[in-house]
């Protein structure tokens, strides 16, 4: 929300704070200003001019020859804007003027010109041109009051304007006149309420207009006032002033007065042509199923029965709608130059009623935006008295003595307070009658029903005072935050231990040569089945494009767009720790590794294959004592269809099934343009192990080697199996230190040789033993059909 | 040692002629082998000074004495020279070998790749070691949450507007992406009994247009603290103890009013530092912070308890110091950019 500082000084007396200290203040009072800045007034150069003559220029479909006058002299200008009148008052820079440029910068220099063979003294100016607000349809134009051969500069001077970002919960401060009372109330000073004194008017009908509400829960207030013999005119300097200091483009004298005063008060309020109301009667009603509504914005829409519409009766006594109640206004009603008489409407609707049409048509409106938050419920007999009263100065129309009203005034539930209750939760004392008096500045009624025991009434604009708390924020925010202390609490807790960050896992991955990266959780469904990743579960409603539609349902696919996007590099190792959306939400590790893992450029490297990146696996496992074992798949292509079948591993940890590890289906790499990439996609935690320490066992082992000869289909963990069973209990490991294929080989065999270790408990095995063990070993190994080579 | 006990060897020169030449053999001697047939021919069980001690019984007592004294200095003047050849033979021989194995050690090495923690895990990590030093416990909850954790038991009224400045992503079925690290206030809350103090860490979500400082996805950091009687000033005193942990000791703490529908009352906060990258000193806003509202607790069943909690973006603490341009690049997995923060694991 713009604050124009003079505007804001019209409600107070005496001359405000200087801009940094009122800054703070506001900034202090939870008015949290977002920036301050200059708008610049008119340049210098720019004079009032009156349209004596306009006329086409041949040879071109828009250029206009104009002369105009600044009461002492004429000037020939060529125009080009779509609306140029005789008899307008607008403003012509003279030659010499120096305009503003739009967003900065030096600006255009006008110049005497000839165009089409037509000289021009000048230029006739838009608002923008002028750099006095955003509108670029149309010169700017003025009333009476701006008088002939003035310097536009001193008619309309720059303006210091204070931008405040509102937090939902202060409707109240949602206007000039509620900021002004949140700045008395710190300042201890009077405000000055721009309706205070004004004559609200006889409620009651006789004056030919009449209000039907259905719904009184939807529309607790409405007032409806005519005003007579209006002219619709070009406002005011000083109100195009004040609207165009907001950001609003003045319009005519009666829809600026209706914007002024929303701005001003907070109340929005609609004019409506009363000829166009059928026998000058608004009703208030739900749609009617297939009802729709022309808005001003010429957009029509197909209202819902829950949609709160402004309606009237039409030529055949049938309600139509002509407005989105408390949002937008229809076509039908609109003043226009012609309107002679006003009907104004002041209302207030429903927060929830209005919010939830508005969210249908998704339309935000200024008007929408204040009663969504709340607008004050006992304001709309002022409000409309200043409007109708300032209409009236600006357009020379009369107000009726009498206001049709529906509703109210209503007096907010008292909430009790314990002044003590200050003390209590700041941890500052505020002195009772000092907290007394921030309340009644604020606007509240302060009673005083016994010792720590008040009873405070909200003003009727407060929608955020409900509960005590709501109070002690009010008292500590008006004696100022600053005065908050800094303790330490004293507290018996004992925080668990817990890691539920995975930070140690991380660390390890970091230091196994992995970098952790990033990634969003939303994805596209393309994105996930060019992954070969299991389909989206969640899906988002209003997504952020398609390829953000759904939820991740795995991690890698994030990792593999890294590596895509990483491509350049020889070597890549990824990992991301983070949550995946199926049926439930988990915790998922996922590892990526393409390249060399290891090398100097110039000497060795290690070779990235499924091996080394098995040995990252098992260096993790390891460095927390984990026990970790790869098995094949069973059917890759349904449990892991990511993964190369012929390189795809089920991942356990501690006994427990965590996931798949393996190299990317090269189709998948292929359609990411990667090479040889290894992934993994394990679920968290992956815990370490309790670690119980074993005294060390002095006795000797002894060793034997043995190759066997197999299909290459059988696993070293088959054979691992096979030969431990029959090793006994006496084996200590089995390890294989050489795997050989080809060569004199038989094609589809390979020899692993394996290296027994044997230990007994407490004492020395002797050469025989072993040898027997080993026999043991070679009998199994042969009786499964294999051949050996000791 | 008494004078006369010992003979000290080379005392009294070997008298045999051969011995200059003998010495002489020895000190020339090319490898171990020619030494060790020196060892043989000279002092083995056949050797010439061997012999010539074998052969002092022919000699009568004073002659035997004499020559004996004589042989023996020769022996042992043969036996250290013999090891001083030996010696040196070894050192050469090291030498040689200490010369064939010299390295070019300005060759780049044969190094394992590099990992590291992606920056806003360093970050996090940081904030954490902080919270824990001071007795916070760390956990952490779900993304997808429903609208009573991340809105009604907030105290979010349905249909207000105070929602709106949540930008939600709502799911099909009717849930939602959490907009802030607050649901977990309430699980906890729901699950444990005051008083805590507690942090959590985590990603948040907000459909808002995207661009250099905003993203759909960023991080947050909450702290909720509940006791007995929690104060306002306590929630001051353990955000400036963030702020001293976090910046160092001196800097300053400012509150100022503001609204969130689960504090009351409510205030964002700023820590005033050493911006790193201007050297300028300002007002660094991080986040919202206030008292726990007594709704929230009414909705997690607590009575007699007040409580605080402060949340902020972690992107901002990692933007801000290290002038990173552009929110994105955390999300981008561009290793030009994650490889610069390696080194503080």
């Amino acid at each position: 929300m713009k604050l124009p500082l003079s505007w804001l000084q019209t409600f107070f007396d005496q001359p405000l704070p200087d801009v940094d200290a009122l800054v703070e203040i506001m900034d202090g009072l939870g008015l949290a200003v977002e920036n301050v800045t200059e708008h610049p007034g008119a340049p210098a150069g720019v004079v009032v001019v009156d349209v004596l003559e306009v006329e086409p220029i041949e040879g071109s479909d828009y250029l206009k020859r104009t002369l105009v006058t600044d009461g002492s002299s004429t000037h020939q200008v060529v125009c080009g804007a779509p609306v140029v009148t005789v008899g307008m008052r607008t403003a012509l820079a003279l030659p010499g003027t120096r305009l503003p440029a739009a967003g900065g910068g030096d600006g255009l220099e006008v110049g005497q010109r000839e165009m089409l063979g037509v000289a021009s003294n000048g230029m006739l100016c838009s608002p923008r041109e002028l750099g006095l607000y955003d509108h670029a349809g149309g010169l700017i134009t003025f009333g009476q009051d701006a008088p002939l051969g003035a310097d536009l500069s001193t008619l309309w001077g720059s303006e210091t304007i204070i931008e405040v970002e509102l937090t939902p919960n202060r409707a109240d401060a949602f206007s000039l006149l509620g900021v002004a009372r949140d700045v008395a109330a710190k300042l201890g000073v009077p405000y000055k309420h721009p309706a205070q004194g004004l004559d609200s008017g006889e409620p009651g009908g006789g004056d030919g207009l009449a209000i039907q509400i259905d719904d009184e829960a939807g529309c607790p207030r409405f007032t409806l006032r005519g005003i007579r013999g209006v002219k619709v005119l070009p406002s005011p300097l000083w109100l195009q002033r004040r609207l165009g200091a907001i950001g609003l483009r003045p319009r005519n004298n009666l829809i600026d007065v209706t914007n002024f005063v929303t701005f001003e008060l907070g109340q929005p309020s609609h004019a409506y042509d009363l000829a166009k109301l059928g026998g000058g009667v608004i009703q208030v009603r739900r749609a009617r199923p297939g009802e729709t509504l022309e808005l001003l914005t010429e957009e029509v829409l197909e209202l819902d029965p829950a949609d709160l519409l402004i309606a009237t009766p039409g030529a055949d006594g049938q309600s139509v709608a002509i407005g989105l109640a408390g949002v937008m206004g229809g076509r039908h009603d609109s003043v226009s130059d012609a309107t002679t008489d006003v009907a104004l409407e002041v209302a207030n609707f429903d927060p929830v009623t209005v919010r939830r049409t508005a969210q249908r048509h998704k339309l935000v409106t200024d008007a929408r935006t204040r009663f969504e938050r709340g607008v004050d419920p006992n304001l709309q007999l002022l409000a409309s008295a200043r409007a109708a009263t300032l209409i009236a100065e600006v357009s020379g129309g009369t107000v009726d003595r009498s206001v049709s009203v529906t509703g109210c005034d209503i007096t907010r539930p008292a909430v009790a307070f314990r002044p003590s209750r200050v003390q209590f939760l700041m941890d500052f004392d505020v002195p009772l009658a000092d907290q007394r008096a921030y309340l009644e500045r604020l606007g509240c009624q302060v009673v005083e029903r016994g010792d720590d025991d008040w009873l405070v009434t909200p003003p009727s604009w407060r929608y955020d005072m409900s509960i005590e708390e709501d109070v002690v924020e009010e008292v500590a925010r008006l004696h100022g935050y600053e005065h908050i202390g800094e303790t330490v609490p004293d507290m018996h807790f004992v925080p668990s231990a817990a890691d539920p960050i995975h930070r140690e896992l991380k660390v390890r991955l970091a230091a196994a040569g992995l970098q952790e990266t990033v990634s969003y959780v939303f994805t596209g469904e393309d994105e996930l089945r060019r992954a070969n990743a299991p389909a989206p579960h969640v899906f988002l409603k209003e997504p952020q494009g398609v390829e953000r539609g759904v939820l991740r349902t795995a991690l890698y696919p994030g990792l593999l767009a890294a590596a895509a996007g990483n491509r350049r590099l020889p070597a890549l190792g990824l990992f991301e720790v983070g949550r995946v959306f199926l049926e439930d939400e988990l915790e998922r590790l996922a590892l990526l590794t393409t390249g060399p893992r290891a090398g100097s450029g110039w000497g060795a490297e290690l070779k990235g294959d499924f091996y080394s990146f098995k040995g990252i696996l098992e260096a993790t496992a390891a460095l927390v004592g984990a026990e970790l074992v790869m098995a094949p798949v069973g059917d890759p292509a349904t449990d892991a269809p990511f993964l190369h079948p012929g390189v795809a591993a089920a991942v356990s940890w501690n006994g427990r099934h965590v996931g798949h590890a393996g190299r990317l289906h090269p189709e998948v790499a292929a359609r990411y343009e990667l090479g040889e990439v290894y992934v993994a996609e394990l679920a968290l935690p992956l815990e370490g192990r309790v670690i119980r320490f074993e005294e060390i066992n002095r006795q000797p082992y002894a060793e034997r080697d043995l190759a066997i000869i197999a299909p290459d289909t059988v696993s070293f963990a088959a054979l691992k199996a096979l030969c431990a069973d029959a090793a006994g209990p006496l084996l200590l490991t089995l390890e294989p230190f050489d795997v050989y294929q080809g060569g004199r080989l038989e094609a589809g065999t390979r020899s692993v040789a394996l290296r027994f270790r044997f230990r007994a408990e407490n004492r020395a095995l002797t050469d025989a033993e072993v040898d027997a063990l080993m026999q043991n070993v070679i009998r199994s190994v042969k009786g499964a059909g294999y051949d050996v080579r000791a | 040692m008494t004078e006369g006990s010992e003979q000290r060897p080379g005392s009294q020169t070997p008298e045999a002629p051969e011995a200059a030449q003998w010495l002489a053999d020895i000190a020339a001697a090319p490898d171990a082998a020619a030494l060790q047939e020196l060892r043989v021919r000279l002092i083995g069980k056949k050797g010439e000074i061997t012999q010539r001690l074998k052969e002092l019984g022919k000699l009568d007592p004073d002659q035997r004495r004499e020559q004996g004294q004589r042989i023996n200095v020769l022996k042992q003047s043969v036996e250290s020279a013999i090891e001083a050849r030996k010696a040196e033979l070894e050192r050469r021989k090291l030498d040689e070998q200490l010369a064939s194995e010299r390295v070019d050690v300005t060759l780049p090495g044969t190094r394992p790749t590099e990992g590291g923690l992606h920056l806003l895990t360093l970050v996090t990590n940081r904030l954490l070691d902080v919270f824990r030093s001071l007795g916070y416990e760390v956990v952490t909850g779900p993304e997808l949450e429903t609208d009573h954790y991340n809105f009604s038991a907030l105290n979010f009224p349905p249909d207000h507007p105070a929602r709106d400045t949540q930008d939600t992503f709502w799911t099909t079925d009717g849930r939602l992406l959490r907009t802030h690290t607050s649901p977990m206030q309430v699980r906890y809350m729901e699950a444990h009994k005051p008083p805590f103090k507690l942090v959590v860490p985590g990603k948040v979500f907000r459909n808002e247009a995207v661009d250099v400082t905003h993203e759909a996805q960023f991080h947050q950091l909450e702290a909720l603290v509940v006791g007995e009687r929690i104060t306002m000033a306590d929630l001051r005193g353990a955000i400036n103890e963030m702020a001293q942990a976090l910046i160092g000791p001196g800097t300053k703490t400012r509150l100022q009013p503001t609204y969130f529908p689960f504090v009351e009352p409510g205030a964002e906060f700023a820590i005033w530092w050493t911006n790193p990258r201007s050297g300028r000193e300002e007002w660094l806003e991080l986040g919202g912070c206030g008292m726990v509202h007594p709704k929230v607790f009414e909705a997690v069943g607590y009575e007699g308890v007040t409580g605080f909690a402060f949340g902020f973006g972690i992107e901002r603490l990692a933007l801000v110091p290290y002038a990173i341009p552009d929110i994105r690049y955390f999300y981008q997995g561009d290793m030009r950019v994650l490889e610069q923060f390696r080194g503080i694991l």
